[in-house]
């Protein structure tokens, strides 16, 4: 006899819960984001580096989700499809945000993510570090390192060749080292 | 333990759930209810701003048909009190309001001393658009970063 596991039976009742926010339940959709927000908020922050704009990105994920619900195919698991949506929406509304001046010329936003860092609590070390990286090698880190994107996943998000994202890795990979050996 | 080691292990071990400090479902809510993530907006100001603004190119766009030599430093000039008139009326407006950023200061002073160096160089070629053309960029970016620091979009929700 084949038992249901609880996992099962959660992902039964969010495809139930995803089928009815498409059909416009408000509330079924408020269930999702409820099961989401955090894990979403947590990619967000550590892709911004600015707790602001990390609630601020997280917003907007979960707008363009409702307005992109008929686009899940259940091919993949939801929590999965939906981490994708948050990287491409949230490194999009950086860009957005980002001022004239930097737009203009391309410049990364470094220093200003090692201050954000500070005023952020409750982090752990590494988190730190993270945050006080250069902000293309940050978005690389946290997508290969932490949320196990591909490298041809991560070039495609940030628009970017495959071997500058294997570059931007290694960079912020050496930097965190290093800082790990001044402690 | 090398460091590589102990860097998988400490990556390992961070937590992927973050809890925002604010309620966020408020503002989804109100953006997908209503449609549009369209918010209200005072248009007062930014009506003055267009207007003003308006005023500047058309002023801009006259003194260049002119042909004056020192046409783009008059104005630059006349770009700068403007500016500077709308940027305090801004602040003024935005006092009582705090500011979502903590930056923004530090940003604006990146900008002053942009719109600092692009005067300088139309000092030495005033017969250049392209730079009048930044310098107005610049400032329509201050107003911009002025309102969105003090009244940003889910704010307003």
């Amino acid at each position: 006899m084949n038992l249901v596991t609880p996992m099962e039976i959660q992902e039964c009742n969010e495809d139930s819960l995803i089928a009815s926010a498409r059909a416009g339940d408000v509330s079924a959709f408020k269930t999702i984001y409820e099961l989401h927000i955090n894990r979403v908020y947590g990619l967000c922050l550590r892709l911004c580096a600015d707790k602001s704009l990390a609630e601020d990105a997280a917003q907007e994920v979960f707008i363009q989700l409702w307005n992109k619900l008929d686009n899940f195919d259940g091919k993949s698991k939801f929590s999965t499809w939906l981490h994708s949506v948050t990287s491409n929406v949230t490194i999009s509304y950086i860009r957005k945000q980002r001022g004239w001046w930097q737009r203009m010329f391309d410049i990364e936003a470094s220093d200003i993510d090692e201050r954000s860092a500070d005023l952020i609590t409750d982090l752990s070390d590494l988190e730190k570090m993270i945050y006080r990286l250069p902000e293309r090698a940050r978005w690389v880190f946290v997508l290969h390192a932490i949320e196990g994107y591909r490298h041809e996943q991560i070039a495609e998000t940030l628009d970017i060749a495959v071997g500058t994202s294997k570059v931007q890795f290694h960079r912020a990979r050496t930097m965190i080292e290093e800082w790990m050996g001044n402690e | 333990m090398s460091k590589q080691d102990r860097l998988t292990r400490q990556i390992n071990e961070l937590a992927r759930e973050k809890t925002p400090q604010r309620d966020l479902w408020q503002g989804v809510e109100h953006a997908i209810t209503q449609g549009s993530t369209k918010v209200e907006t005072n248009w007062r100001p930014q009506l003055a701003i267009a207007a003003s603004l308006l005023l500047v190119v058309l002023v801009g766009y006259m003194g260049y048909q002119s042909g004056i030599n020192t046409q783009s430093s008059i104005i630059a000039e006349q770009m700068s009190e403007q500016y500077l008139k709308q940027r305090e009326e801004l602040l003024v407006s935005f006092q009582d309001k705090p500011a979502t950023t903590e930056n923004w200061q530090q940003q604006l002073d990146d900008l002053d001393r942009a719109a600092a160096a692009i005067k300088s160089a139309l000092q030495e070629d005033p017969k250049n658009p392209a730079l009048l053309h930044m310098l107005k960029q610049v400032y329509e970016q201050q107003l911009k970063l002025i309102e969105r620091v003090h009244a940003p979009s889910w704010q307003k929700i």
